[in-house]
């Protein structure tokens, strides 16, 4: 067996999945009525509402304009009021979670906005509301889309989660940064990139074919 | 006792509009438009491109607000309802598209169901009201299909199943045939003809081709500019065309030039 330090590489492997679950969860879980409210409060929109929808623009737009490893450090104070400590995999996953949050509201904003308008229109004409154009229209038809849109943020949190180490969360990007460079283990430097090869491409296999599955259009 | 609207309109009037006009910015779009659509007929709207007839039927489900005039529905002017009494207005009339507007995502069974989805029917009773409208349009073996692999014909009838799931007062049609070739649109206008008998529905139909008028409607109205330029029988219309625009839309059609 190649001599590496495989609990160390299963650990950090662990914090990395951890975290990008975690945080992509949240962001799924908040991102997409984020994008539903910027849909719906853009002009022509359900709600239509100029004020709401540029104030809540401008906010993801600021979160989006900040390089994580700012973010990282900036959030220490919000993330000990939420987890009691900013150090850690847990600490981590709050910043992770506020950098995607906007992300993907700004993917599920593209992809609800690509719904056909007539559609919309047929539900109105039905008797349905905004609940109902929400849960029978722009969600289902902007399903496969939203996957993808996911997906790409998966990877993204992945790709970020290697900044993590930076307040103690471990993961692979700490552990190629010790070991690999600070260690000069070239060996574990290859083994990380390699998992985080074979990481994305799993992430990015799987969301391919979910969307795809659920694609009928 | 039963207390009943108080209505000066016929009792045979299921849909009454009286000077209706919807202005958008300077650009009335509908100017002054007095209308009647009684009980179990199939009425008419035919104008070209431009004409005024989608802001029309958009008014009368209250898609749209119109500046002036009075929509009465059943007696009951809805103009000044707010949305959520036009919600239920609109759960009482069904309407199909030109696109067909059906959820690409959904089963044509999930598709018909809507309407009653959001009108709150329990989903046994969604489930035999579904198979009965699927039956009526002859799609039985379609109720799993999702709309992408059905063709431009069964769409529509999946649209026409869909406006009448909840078993409206009244049938909007909305150039329900001009995406649609010749022979299909034959199919599509007897469907709709023998629902019409069947069911006794009200049926206002908008479109621009001459052929679909007379091949369905009891009565027409011409509009041009956002006016009605004429309106009356459709077999006196087209034996005897007062307005211009009336005749030249019939010169069109006899040359078979409708599309243009």
């Amino acid at each position: 067996m190649i001599d590496l330090p495989w609990i160390a590489l299963f650990d950090a492997l662990e914090q990395t999945v951890v975290m990008t679950a975690a945080a992509g969860a949240i962001s799924f879980i908040l991102g997409l009525p984020l994008g539903i409210v910027l849909v719906g409060t853009a002009p022509g929109g359900i709600w239509e509402h100029r004020a709401v929808n540029k104030i809540l623009g401008a906010v993801v737009n600021g979160f989006r304009s900040l390089p994580f490893i700012i973010l990282l450090v900036a959030l220490i104070p919000v993330t000990r009021l939420i987890v009691g400590t900013s150090i850690g995999t847990a600490a981590a996953i709050v910043p992770l979670s506020i950098s995607a949050i906007p992300y993907f509201g700004r993917v599920s904003e593209n992809a609800l906005r690509e719904v056909d308008p007539g559609l919309i229109d047929a539900v109105k004409a039905m008797g349905g509301g905004s609940w109902a154009i929400i849960r029978d229209v722009l969600v289902p038809e902007a399903l496969p889309s939203l996957v993808a849109g996911f997906t790409v943020t998966l990877v993204l949190l992945i790709g970020a989660s290697a900044m993590a180490g930076a307040v103690g969360a471990g993961g692979l990007g700490d552990l190629a940064i010790r070991y690999g460079y600070q260690r000069f283990e070239t060996s574990v430097m290859v083994a990380v990139i390699i998992v985080l090869i074979a990481l994305v491409s799993l992430v990015q296999a799987i969301g391919d074919r979910v969307a795809g599955r659920l694609d009928h259009r | 006792m039963l207390i009943e609207p108080i209505s000066r309109t016929h009792p045979d009037t299921m849909l009454r509009l009286s000077n209706v006009t919807k202005r958008f910015g300077a650009l009335a779009a509908i100017e002054d438009i007095s209308l009647e659509v009684r009980r179990g007929e199939i009425l008419g709207i035919i104008g070209r491109s431009g004409a005024g007839k989608s802001t029309l039927i958009r008014c009368l489900n209250g898609l749209e607000k119109p500046d002036q005039g009075c929509i009465e529905i059943g007696g009951r002017d809805i103009v000044p309802l707010n949305e959520r009494a036009l919600r239920a207005v609109r759960g009482r009339i069904g309407m199909i598209f030109q696109h067909f507007n059906l959820i690409s995502q959904k089963t044509v069974e999930s598709n018909i169901a809507l309407p009653l989805k959001i009108a709150g029917w329990e989903s046994a009773r969604r489930k035999a009201r579904v198979a009965e409208l699927l039956e009526l349009v002859g799609l039985e073996a379609k109720a799993e299909a999702y709309p992408a692999q059905l063709s431009g014909g069964q769409k529509q009838r999946v649209g026409i199943a869909r406006a009448l799931a909840a078993s409206p007062d009244l049938l909007l049609s909305d150039e329900a045939t001009s995406a649609l070739d010749p022979e299909t649109t034959t199919s599509i206008l007897t469907l709709l003809k023998d629902i019409n008998r069947k069911l006794g529905l009200t049926i206002l139909m908008i479109t621009h081709e001459m052929s679909v008028i007379r091949a369905v409607t009891d009565r027409v109205v011409v509009l041009d500019h956002g006016r009605i330029v004429e309106q009356g029988e459709t077999e006196r219309v087209f034996a005897a065309p007062q307005a211009d625009l009336t005749q030249r839309l019939l010169a069109a059609a006899q040359l078979g030039l409708e599309s243009l």
